[in-house]
Formats: structure tokens, sequence, C-alpha cells
């Protein structure tokens, strides 16, 4: 198989350091004597996958502490795709080069919800039924994890099961259970795997709608069936694995530095975060752990970057002194720090100069609406004010390259705060002009907002395309030098909508979009609308009744069974003050907003900066 | 200190790009901990250049970087240590110090030696031989900048030479790089197809070295 893909059909492919495996720090594990054999599929090409955290942390927590083994496969480009198809290469995994047939479990990261359709292109590639039900006892077990997951319904016809929640500490414990119930049929063996913490196996369940077209009842198939499936969690980041050795690809990926996670979960509140309500309660790492992960992973890899990722990198408490030690440990031999993605208001003109001393990156802040009015209904509690002292301050330290994140279609919106918006990047681009040695670039991307299950939104109806189109419009009149605003396609957002918070029904249409032709549709070149509309006339499917509707508050909603530890109760107040404007505070700083996290996972907010804290 | 080193790029690194080749030695320069020595400014990097440019899909018996050092090392020292944190694959033969005044590979090196793997007849590779380098003219769609313009190859090659290997017989050619003509490999295969070599007989290719030719002889870039 490997002489043959290096002979033959690497040389007439674009990029074939994709498919080659190979790199620094791969692990392959003996095959016979590995317990269970899972392959971590990722449902984009290689470049995007490997850059992936989630993934690094699962290669290394199964093969580096237990006997099981997991190897690696991403989706091929479709010049790849089309050679295998021609030349009967069946998908195959990086350490073995063995077909995904070969494994007993094929896990697959639910990262984003247009993903889907590369699922599906992999099953077949790899010559797996597509639909659950297809599968028999000789077929691997497919699973699903990542945040996608936490409403899994709509892809419930495709997957044997789920994974919700963290899963460095699940998935081990998974795969402990599908060695001891190898030898069960199918169903049996789903029936066990269901009791594990964390893990939802949609076969098990029963559902009924009403005459309206809205949830009845979800009810499990058998007494020993959890009704409410808990997410996983992770009550100890600070002592949770972490890869010291992780692969070092050859290829230049997309985040291709060392990564550190500093913290998981984030209380901030914005109320259409869907990772913010998910991932609570927040648990920090330690400095001192954290500098010995960053020390290893250099020494590891030699990677001239190291990247400080979460949700909310500048809320970790030990930020300061942890940017400041490893500037002081590393910057000699020239490595640097990067942080992603900064909170507008905890920015601090020490921090931005201490990583600026090395290496310099593109300022990066999401102030996501453009009125104070708005900020305060998404709850993004950061004021003009903040926002402006902190592009002046990067200004003023060299910074020349400015990128605003900002959201369309919010709920409540109106022109005026599309006015807002252009009017602060204006200010912004002002500011530029008065403090920085020469013009500076003022980059705007304006995503569609989507609404998503689990979060205050989940009610809202979302903005039609022709909405959206028209408020395009009328953000494009306004050009202006310095100034470049993007926005998301309108129609891609749509689609992500329906399945945002779509229910098993959406199974058929998700078929036919792949049957269509449907493919990369994260990749704007390979997105065709025309597959999807095909697809819901072809499955009679309404998208409107996903998309644009008021639900009630009473409804059963699809994931209404998937706890993530956030109450409905509490997500419906925070709806309600969202409506009359009114913030939430970060419940680290203030009282208990009641979220319920705490209290039914028995875990608490974990904080481990000390004094030497951002704020 | 200014050092040269040769090293090979074997078959199974044969997909890496130049810019992937690069960052492969640079993170293997700060996994070995050399004293490299670093350029100055808001980002500053390695001070380190791949003299030589090793198409994707070859690999490469000797290819040559240049790297600069901050003080001085010992050249055993340096090669042991980067081979030990190396990829399979991936390996440094040998390195020498070079003068200030020395001039860059990427000046110096003007000829290059390719070696296709064939699996035909040792004849019917005599014959081709022959018909090569008798010809006074051999045109060839250019492959580089100047795409559908026909280009002579015939006063970029130099020497071609045959060897019974293993896998076949090894037809070395040893042409003109860079200036003033520049001959690529994928050149040399459309002149092989041009003279009968089916393409499936072509088995493998490789870059055998990177050579400086002065007055006709052929040195290494270890040696100028």
């Amino acid at each position: 198989m490997k002489d043959r893909l290096f002979r033959d059909i690497l040389p007439r492919v674009s990029k074939p350091i994709r498919y080659t495996g190979n790199e620094l720090n791969i692990i392959k594990k003996d095959w016979d004597s590995s317990r269970v054999k899972m392959v971590f599929a990722f449902p984009d090409v290689y470049e995007v996958g490997m850059s992936h955290i989630g993934g690094r942390i699962l290669y290394g927590v199964i093969n580096e502490t237990t006997d099981h083994l997991l190897e690696r496969s991403f989706a091929p480009w479709p010049d790849m795709e089309k050679l295998m198809r021609e030349e009967g290469i069946p998908l195959y995994a990086l350490e073995s080069y063995r077909p995904l047939t070969d494994f007993e479990v094929v896990g697959f990261s639910l990262q984003y919800e247009l993903s889907v359709t590369n699922i599906l292109n992999m099953l077949d590639l790899a010559g797996i039924p597509i639909f659950s039900r297809e599968r028999t006892d000789d077929d691997p077990l497919i699973l699903a994890g990542g945040p996608v997951a936490f409403n899994p319904e709509p892809f419930s016809d495709f997957f044997d099961l789920f994974m919700i929640g963290d899963g460095e500490e699940a998935l081990p414990e998974l795969l402990d259970e599908v060695e001891r119930v190898r030898d069960l049929p199918r169903q049996e063996k789903l029936l066990r795997l269901a009791r594990v913490e964390g893990i939802y196996v949609p076969s098990l369940y029963e559902v009924s709608y009403n005459s309206d077209g809205t949830l009845a009842a979800m009810e499990p198939l058998y007494p020993e069936v959890p009704r409410r499936v808990r997410k996983a969690i992770v009550a100890d980041l600070d002592k949770a694995f972490y890869p010291d050795n992780p692969i070092l690809p050859y290829m230049t990926v997309v985040h291709d530095r060392a990564v550190l996670e500093v913290m998981r979960g984030c209380q901030r509140g914005c109320r259409f975060c869907h990772a913010g309500m998910v991932y609570r309660p927040v648990r920090e790492k330690s400095v001192a752990t954290l500098q010995r992960q960053a020390r290893a992973q250099l020494e590891n890899t030699g990677y001239e970057e190291v990247s400080l990722a979460s949700l909310s990198t500048l809320d970790y408490t030990g930020v300061n002194q942890l940017v400041k030690g490893l500037v002081a440990e590393h910057g000699s031999k020239g490595v640097g720090v990067a942080l992603p993605s900064l909170r507008v208001d905890a920015f601090s003109i020490d921090l931005a100069n201490e990583v600026q001393k090395v290496r310099k990156t593109t300022l990066t802040l999401a102030p996501e609406a453009g009125t104070q009015r708005l900020r305060d209904v998404i709850n993004k509690n950061v004021t003009q004010e903040q926002l402006y002292d902190a592009v002046e301050a990067a200004f003023k330290s060299g910074w020349l390259a400015v990128k605003l994140y900002f959201m369309i279609g919010l709920p409540t919106e109106t022109e005026e705060d599309l006015d807002g918006i252009l009017q602060l990047l204006e200010e912004v681009k002002g500011i530029g002009n008065r403090y920085a040695r020469r013009p500076v670039e003022i980059r705007a991307s304006m995503a569609c907002f989507v609404p998503k299950a689990h979060t205050p939104f989940q009610w809202q109806p979302q903005d039609s395309i022709e909405k959206l189109q028209e408020k395009i419009s009328y953000m494009t009149r306004y050009r202006r030098r310095g100034i470049k605003l993007s926005f998301h396609d309108s129609r891609v957002s749509y689609l992500e909508g329906i399945i945002a918070r779509g229910d098993r029904r959406l199974g058929q249409m998700i078929y036919q979009a792949w049957k269509n032709g449907a493919v990369f549709d994260g990749w704007s070149e390979y997105f065709r609308f025309e597959h999807w509309q095909k697809a819901m006339e072809e499955s009679g499917l309404d998208p409107q009744f996903y998309v644009s509707r008021v639900r009630s508050f009473d409804e059963l909603l699809p994931w209404d069974f998937v706890d993530s530890g956030v109450t409905k109760d509490y997500l419906r107040k925070e709806n309600e003050k969202a409506m009359e404007g009114v913030p939430t505070l970060d419940c680290r700083r203030e009282d208990c907003t009641g979220c319920g996290v705490c209290p039914s996972f028995e875990v608490e907010i974990d904080l481990r900066g000390g004094d030497e804290s951002a704020h | 200190m200014r050092i040269r080193a040769e090293y090979r790029i074997g078959p199974e690194l044969r997909f890496l790009s130049n810019l992937e080749t690069m960052h492969m030695m640079e993170r293997a320069l700060r996994r070995a901990r050399i004293p490299f020595a670093l350029s100055e400014g808001f980002n500053p990097h390695i001070r380190l250049s791949m003299g030589t440019v090793l198409p994707v899909g070859l690999w490469g018996e000797k290819e040559y970087f240049d790297l600069e050092l901050d003080g001085k090392m010992d050249l055993e020292e340096l090669c042991q240590d980067l081979n030990r944190v190396l990829p399979e694959g991936a390996h440094i033969i040998q390195a020498r110090e070079l003068a200030v005044t020395t001039p860059s590979l990427m000046k110096a090196v003007n000829c290059a030696a390719y070696g296709f793997i064939l699996q035909m007849m040792q004849q019917d590779i005599a014959t081709i031989c022959q018909n090569i380098l008798k010809a006074d003219e051999l045109l060839i769609p250019s492959r580089g900048k100047k795409k559908g313009v026909d280009k002579d190859l015939r006063k970029g090659i130099y020497k071609i030479d045959t060897q019974l290997t293993e896998a076949g017989v090894c037809l070395m050619f040893w042409v003109g790089t860079g200036e003033p003509l520049n001959i690529r490999y994928d050149e040399l295969t459309d002149l092989l197809q041009q003279q009968g070599v089916p393409t499936q007989a072509i088995v493998d290719v490789f870059r055998e070295g990177n050579y400086i030719r002065i007055n006709g002889g052929l040195y290494s870039p270890l040696e100028r």
C-alpha cells in the first residue's frame, strides 16, 4: 500500500505531503498487541485537522497512557479523492496505512456543522455503510465528538454513538468498555456503551412529533438507557493529560506552532456563544504546569512560536506571569509568544509589549457589535472607551494592523447598529493615523449570526438570506482607504443555522446533499448552495421551520436531553435579560449567576493564577 | 562562524517542498540546540540559507545549506547533534567552515546531476544516450517561466552516464542550473519521452548532487 502510494499515486496529486504520514513524533503502536484499535478521523484536510488541539490531546492520551491505539485519517482533497476512487484505494490511516475498516472504532471530530458532508464522503471512501442502521457486527463503531455533538440529533442517522463533552478522560473509558463488550451483538454492545458517561446512542431512543412539527417526546427504548445524557467533564485540567510530544507536521499547517491550552471554559456569558455555555465551568492550569508544558513542547518540536489558546486567554488569571515567563525563558532563542483573539477590555499595554518584544502579530479584537445597546443585548461587556484605549495602546507600541470581528443579524439589530460598526472602524482608523508610524490597515470580518443550541438565543429566529444580503449591501456602500470589510457567505450561515438547531429529520436532507455532490462545504471554492437547495426539495424539508421560526419557551427542543450543566431556566432568564438589554456579569468576579453547572456536576470554578492576575 | 553542510533527503521525504525542508531544518537546529545566529529585527529568524532547491517529488543524495553560527562549534559534533534529532530520511553527511568571502550557494551552484532509474534494455538506453549527445539541438516545450516556448536543452547537458543498479539502469544527466541555461528535471523527463522512453519505464528520479562547474570541471560546493 505504502509503495503504491509513493510510486503511483502521490506524484500525481497536489500537496502529496498531506498523505504520507511519518512525521516527527508520530506514534506507531504495535498493531497486534494493542487492545482496541481506533482511528481519529478529521473531516477536513490534513493542514486543518493537524491544527486541532483536541486531536493532539486524544492522540497522546490514548497512545501514551493506554494499551489502545489511535491512528489518524483526514479528508483527502478532491484531486486525491478522485484518484483514490479510480485506483480503488480505500481511505487509510496515516500511521499503519491500513484501511479504516480494519479498526474497531472510527471517531470523527465534529467541529463544524457543514463538515458532515465530508464525513459521509470519508465513510464512503472507506467502504463503511453511511447509515448506522445498515452497519453490521463486522463494521467499525462510528463515533462523533466535539462541540457540534452537543446537538447530535441532525447527525443521528450516521453515527452509532456520540461522545459529548471533554474527551481526554471519557475516551479511554469508552475504549475500555468497547473491549469488554467486544463479543456482544451490535445492538447489545450499544446498549452497554450507552451507560458510559457522556455517551449517547441515538438508535436507543424513540422520537415523536406534534402535528405542528415540533418535538413531542424523546423516549429511551430500554429502562437502562439514560433519559438525559450528561456531558463528560474534566474536573482538574491542571492534572489532565496534555501532549508534550505533539506530532510535528512537515507541511505548513494552519496553526503551525506549539500550543498551550491555558484554560477550558469561559464565563463571560456572551449570549450568542455556544462554547461559552457548554464548556463551563472555567478550569485553569497553573502557570508552573504551563511553563513545563511549553518547555517540553518546544524541546520536542523545535517550534519557533508558542500560542496561548483558550476561549478568552486574556482572562486567564496567570496570563501576565505566564507571558513574561515564556518571553524571558525562550525569547532569546527567537521563540515568539502568540496571543490569539484578545478581549478588548482586559488588554494591557504591558502585556502587548511583552509579546511584541520578540515577534509582532496582527492585533485581533472582537467587539462583535457596533453599539453599546447591542453589546448589552448580547452581553459582550466591552465599552467603546475600553476598545479605543486598547487600540491606541497597540498603535503606540508599533502595531500596524488590527483585525476586528463583528456579527450581523444579531437579535434586535437595527440600521443604527450597522452604522455603529462603520463608525467604530472609522474611529479605530483615526486612532491609527494619530499614533502609528505608517498608515494602518483595519480589517473587519463580519459573520452572520447563527443562533445555537444550548445558548440563551436558542429560541431566536435567524435572519433570512435576503435580509442578511440587504444588510451586507447596506454596509458595502461604505468605502474607505485602509478599511477592509469582509462578510461571511449568508447562504452558508443559513445552512449552519438549519443544522445547528436541527433534529433527526435532517438526516435525509444531509444525505441527499452529499449525493448531489456537496463536499468541503466550509471551503468557498467547493461550496455549492444548489446541492443543498435540491436536497431540501428532494427530502421535502421546510428550512424555515428550523431557521426563521420563533420557538416558544415551552417547546421541547431536540437537544434538551443533552445535559451541559447549564439549566434551561438560566438560558431563558438570560434570553429575557437580553431583550431588556440588561447585562450579566462574570461569576468569577461577581456573585454566582446560577447557571447550574457547578452544583449539578459537583465541580467548581478553578482559578490558578493567584495574585499575578491580568485584572 | 559560517558553515556549509551537505545533507541527504531520502525517498521518504521526497514530497517536501523547499519551504517545508527549510522548516524541518530550522526545527531540527532548535531541537539540537545548535548555537545558530539570529537575524535582527522584530521577526528574528535563523541565519540559514537553503542554497539548493530540490523539486517536490525528487529525493536528493547531496543537497546543501549555509548556516551562520553564534560563535565556534566543532563541526563533527554539529553533524552528530543534528542527525540525532532529524527525522528518518534526512541526514547531514558533512559540514565545513566557510570563509567570509565564499560566494553563496545560490550564486555558486550552476550544475546538478539528475538520475533516472529506467526499466529498459541497456542497449536501448545506450542508443538514446548517443542520440542525445549527437544532436545539435534538443527542442522541448519549456516547463519554466517561459511556458510553451520551445527550449533547446542541448547546450545545458554537460555529461551523460549510465550505471547498472538493483532497481534498473540509472541514467545520469549533468545539466546546467541557474544562469545562463536552467534545465529542469521534468524537461529531462520530457526529453526522454521524446526519445522513446515510455512513462512507466521511469521508476524513480532523484538528484545525485549539486556542483560548481568551472572551465568544464565539476567541483562540490564543499570544495569551492
